[in-house]
C-alpha cells in the first residue's frame, strides 16, 4: 500500500496518473459522444426513439441512402472548396497584415489590436452585416464595384448559384483573417533578429531573407494555424444560416450546415449523424497529416 | 414590543403555511409551452386565467421558434413533457400520428365552448389525423397580394382592378417594373426553408397540383410562371434567399410594386408605407379556377402523457373562449368562421382584413403528413433548381415527386 502511495507522489504512478486523467476527461467529454454519434449513424432514429439507446440497427443503410441522394456530391465538393478557399484567403491576407505590422511603424500595435474586432464579433452578427453588404439590389459591395467600374450589372451574391458559396467564403475570410494575423505576428516576433542581421551582412536581399529565414522559422506556427483554420472553417455555421441558408438549391450548402438541417429541420437524426461521421473521417485524416508534418520539426 | 413582534411573526408564519396547505390541497398545476412573447396571446391569456382562481394554476414557458419541435421531442421522450404545447400546424401530424398528443375528439364533442364546426376547414384539417382531433387551432394566417395603388396609377393601371389571373399578374408586373427607378414589379419569397414551400404550394394547388402530386401539369405550369417572373427580372433574384418579411420590406420602401405575404405585415406596412395600398386575393391560373392559399400559424395540443387531461382541456376551453380578443388585442386572426372581427378604425387595415378573411376560406394545410419537413425540403430544392436555371421546372418537380414518394414509403 505504502509503495503504491509513494509511487503516486514520486515515480511511475504519478506518470500514469498524468496520462490517465486527461485520457479519462477526453473519453467522457469527446470519446463517448463520438462513439454515440457513430452508433447512431448505423441505427434508425426518429424523434421518439431519441431518448433511448435500443434502436433498430440498419447496417450501412444510412450511408447508402445518403450517397444515393443527388445533392450529396455537390455538398461534399462545396465543403472542400469552402475549407480550402477560406483557409487560403485567411492565411494569405493574415500573413500579409502580420508582415506589414511587423515593420513596427508608430501605432502598429494599436492598429493590430483594432483588427481583432472582427474576431470578437459573434458569427450571427457578422452574418447579418454581410447579408446587407452582399445584398443584390442595394448591397454595399455591388455599389462599390459598380462605381469603380468593375461590373456593369448587379451581382446577386447570395442568390446566383455561381456566387453563393463565394459570398459565404468572402465573409468567412474577413472573419478569420485577424485571428491568423495575431498568431502569425506572435510567430514573427519569435524569430531572433540577429539571423536577419547576419543574412544582411552576407548580402541577402529582402525576398531571399523571407524565403530562407522567415518562412522556415515560421513552419510550426503556420502548421498550427492551418490546422486551427481547418477546425474553425469546418465549424463555421452561423454565416451559412445568416447569409444563404445553404441555398439556392444547395449551391452554398456544406456538410456542417446540412447535418444541422437534416437533424433539426427534417428530424432525420441518423442521417445527420452519418454526415458527422464522414466529417470526422476527413478531420482525422487532416490531423494525421498535420501531426506528421510537424513531427520531424520537434526532433530537429 | 418583543411579544408583539413575535405575535406578528407567528401570524405571518401561520398565514403562509395555511395558504401553502390550501394551494397544495386544491390547485392542479398545468404547464404550457408556446413561442408567444409578452405582447402575444399565450402569456396574457394565462395571466387572466390564473386570476380567475379556478383551482387550476397554469405555468408558462416561452420557447424559441426553432426549438419548439426538438424541445418537445426531448421532453416527451424523457417523460418531462408539458401538459399543453403550441406547435406549428405542418408539424402537428408528426406528433399526432405517433400518439404523442391526446385524442380530444370526445372532449370536443361534449364541450359547449369548443365546437369543430366553428373552425375554418384548413386549420381544422391540420389538427386532424385519421378522422380524430388531436388539437385545437390557436390562430391562423394566410397569404394574399399586396399592391401599391399609387404605382398602379402612375403606370396607367386601374388601382381598383388588381390582377385576377396569373397572366394579368405577369402583365402588370412587366408594366410596373422600372429598373431605372429601382422598382421591381413583384416581390415574394422562394427561400430554401419552409417559407418557400409556404408560398409555392398555393400556386400548385390552384392549378390542380398538391404536395403528393407535385409534378402534375398544373404545378409545372405554376413553377414556369415563377421562373418567368425571375428570368424577366420582374422580381429581384434575391427572392431566392430573402424571407417574406424582408421581401415585403422592399415593397414598403417603394422598391416593389406588388408583394405576396400575410396579415403579419399589416402593422409594419401601416407605419412604413408612404403610399396608398390595397390587398387582393391571390391571382388564379385562369378566370373561374379553383382558389387556394397557404395556411400558417400554430395549434394547441395536449400531450398524451399528461396527468390532468380534464384540467388541461379546461385551460384550452378558456383560450378558445377568448378567441374574439385575438385580433383586437394581439393582431392575430382566430381560426374560426363564426367570429366576425370588429373594425379597428384603421381603414387600410380593415379593408385588408376583409380580403384575408375571404382568402382564409380557401387556405389549405401543408400535409398533414408526419414527415412534412422532408416533403417540404424536396419542394424547396425543386423550386430553387428551376428558378436558378439548373433544371427545367418539369425535371425539378419530377425529382421532388420521386423524393416525396420515397418519404411516403
Amino acid at each position: 500500500m505504502k509503495r503504491i502511495l509513494s509511487s503516486v507522489t514520486d515515480g511511475k504512478g504519478f506518470d500514469v496518473g498524468l496520462v490517465v486523467l486527461p485520457l479519462a476527461f477526453l473519453f467522457v467529454m469527446s470519446g463517448l459522444p463520438l462513439v454515440y454519434n457513430v452508433v447512431m449513424s448505423f441505427q434508425e432514429v426518429d424523434m421518439f426513439s431519441l431518448g433511448s439507446f435500443a434502436r433498430p440497427f440498419v447496417g450501412f443503410r444510412n450511408y447508402v441512402d445518403l450517397f444515393s441522394q443527388p445533392e450529396t456530391r455537390p455538398i461534399l465538393f462545396n465543403t472542400a472548396l469552402f475549407v480550402v478557399a477560406s483557409i487560403a484567403g485567411q492565411f494569405a491576407i493574415g500573413f500579409g497584415l502580420a508582415l506589414f505590422f511587423w515593420t513596427n511603424f508608430p501605432g502598429a500595435s494599436w492598429l493590430r489590436g483594432l483588427f481583432l474586432v472582427s474576431w470578437v464579433m459573434p458569427g450571427l452578427v457578422v452574418g447579418a452585416i454581410w447579408n446587407w453588404i452582399l445584398s443584390g439590389d442595394f448591397g454595399v459591395l455591388n455599389f462599390l464595384l459598380r462605381e469603380t467600374g468593375v461590373i456593369d450589372g448587379n451581382i446577386f451574391w447570395r442568390s446566383d448559384p455561381n456566387y453563393s458559396l463565394w459570398a459565404v467564403i468572402i465573409a468567412n475570410i474577413w472573419l478569420g483573417t485577424s485571428f491568423n494575423m495575431i498568431l502569425l505576428s506572435v510567430g514573427l516576433s519569435g524569430i531572433p533578429k540577429d539571423l536577419y542581421e547576419a543574412a544582411e551582412l552576407d548580402g541577402a536581399n529582402a525576398p531571399q531573407r523571407f524565403w530562407t529565414i522567415t518562412l522556415p522559422m515560421m513552419r510550426s506556427t503556420i502548421g498550427a494555424i492551418i490546422a486551427l483554420g481547418l477546425i474553425f472553417t469546418l465549424q463555421q455555421f452561423d454565416l451559412f444560416a445568416a447569409i444563404t441558408s445553404g441555398g439556392p438549391n444547395n449551391t452554398s450548402n456544406v456538410t456542417q450546415y446540412w447535418a444541422w438541417d437534416l437533424s433539426f429541420r427534417q428530424y432525420d437524426f441518423a442521417k445527420g449523424a452519418t454526415i458527422s461521421v464522414i466529417m470526422i473521417v476527413f478531420v482525422m485524416f487532416a490531423s494525421v497529416v498535420y501531426v506528421r508534418s510537424t513531427r520531424h520539426e520537434v526532433r530537429g | 414590543m418583543g411579544i408583539r413582534r413575535f405575535a406578528i411573526l407567528g401570524t405571518v408564519v401561520l398565514g403562509t403555511s395555511l395558504a401553502a396547505f390550501a394551494a397544495s390541497a386544491e390547485d392542479v398545476t398545468i404547464s404550457v409551452w408556446s413561442l408567444d412573447r409578452d405582447i402575444q396571446p399565450a402569456p396574457n391569456l394565462i395571466n387572466d386565467f390564473n386570476k380567475l382562481n379556478t383551482g387550476i394554476k397554469v405555468e408558462y414557458r416561452q420557447i424559441q421558434f426553432d426549438d419548439v419541435v426538438s424541445e418537445a421531442m426531448r421532453a416527451y421522450s424523457t417523460g418531462q413533457a408539458p401538459d399543453i404545447i403550441a406547435v406549428d400546424n405542418p408539424e402537428h401530424a408528426l406528433f399526432s400520428s405517433r400518439g404523442a398528443f391526446l385524442d380530444l375528439t370526445d372532449m370536443i364533442a361534449k364541450s359547449s365552448v369548443v365546437k369543430a364546426e366553428n373552425y375554418f376547414p384548413g386549420p381544422l384539417a391540420s389538427v386532424t389525423w385519421e378522422g380524430k382531433y388531436y388539437g385545437i387551432p390557436k390562430a391562423t394566417n394566410t397569404i394574399a397580394l399586396y399592391y401599391n395603388k399609387d404605382m398602379f396609377k402612375a403606370k396607367g393601371l386601374d388601382p381598383n382592378k388588381p390582377p385576377q389571373t396569373w397572366d394579368e399578374l405577369v402583365e402588370a408586373a412587366r408594366k410596373l417594373t422600372d429598373p431605372a427607378a429601382n422598382v421591381y414589379g413583384l416581390t415574394f419569397s422562394a427561400k430554401a426553408n419552409e417559407e418557400g414551400t409556404f408560398q409555392f404550394l398555393p400556386w400548385a394547388q390552384m392549378a390542380g397540383g398538391s404536395y403528393d402530386a407535385i409534378n402534375s401539369d398544373g404545378a409545372v405550369k405554376a413553377l414556369d410562371v415563377w421562373k418567368k417572373i425571375i428570368d424577366e427580372k420582374l422580381a429581384s433574384p434575391d427572392t431566392l434567399t430573402r424571407s417574406q418579411w424582408d421581401s415585403t420590406g422592399t415593397f414598403n420602401s417603394g422598391n416593389a410594386a406588388m408583394a405576396i405575404s400575410g396579415p403579419w405585415e399589416l402593422d409594419r406596412m401601416i407605419k412604413e408605407a408612404k403610399f396608398d395600398w390595397g390587398v387582393a386575393l391571390l391571382p388564379v391560373p385562369e378566370p373561374g379556377a379553383e382558389r387556394s392559399s397557404a395556411m400558417g400559424d400554430f395549434n394547441w395540443a395536449i400531450f398524451a402523457n399528461t396527468e390532468h387531461p380534464a384540467e388541461a382541456f379546461k385551460v384550452l376551453e378558456y383560450f378558445v373562449s377568448q378567441d374574439n380578443r385575438m385580433f383586437k388585442d394581439f393582431g392575430q386572426l382566430p381560426a374560426r368562421s363564426d367570429i366576425s372581427i370588429p373594425p379597428t378604425g384603421e381603414p387600410l387595415k380593415d379593408a385588408a382584413l376583409k380580403v384575408f378573411v375571404e382568402q382564409l376560406k380557401y387556405a389549405k394545410p401543408r400535409g398533414p403528413h408526419p414527415a412534412w419537413p422532408k416533403i417540404s425540403k424536396a419542394i424547396q430544392d425543386a423550386i430553387q433548381a428551376a428558378l436558378t436555371g439548373q433544371m427545367s421546372s418539369k425535371d425539378a418537380l419530377d425529382q421532388a415527386a420521386e423524393k416525396i414518394k420515397a418519404v411516403q414509403g
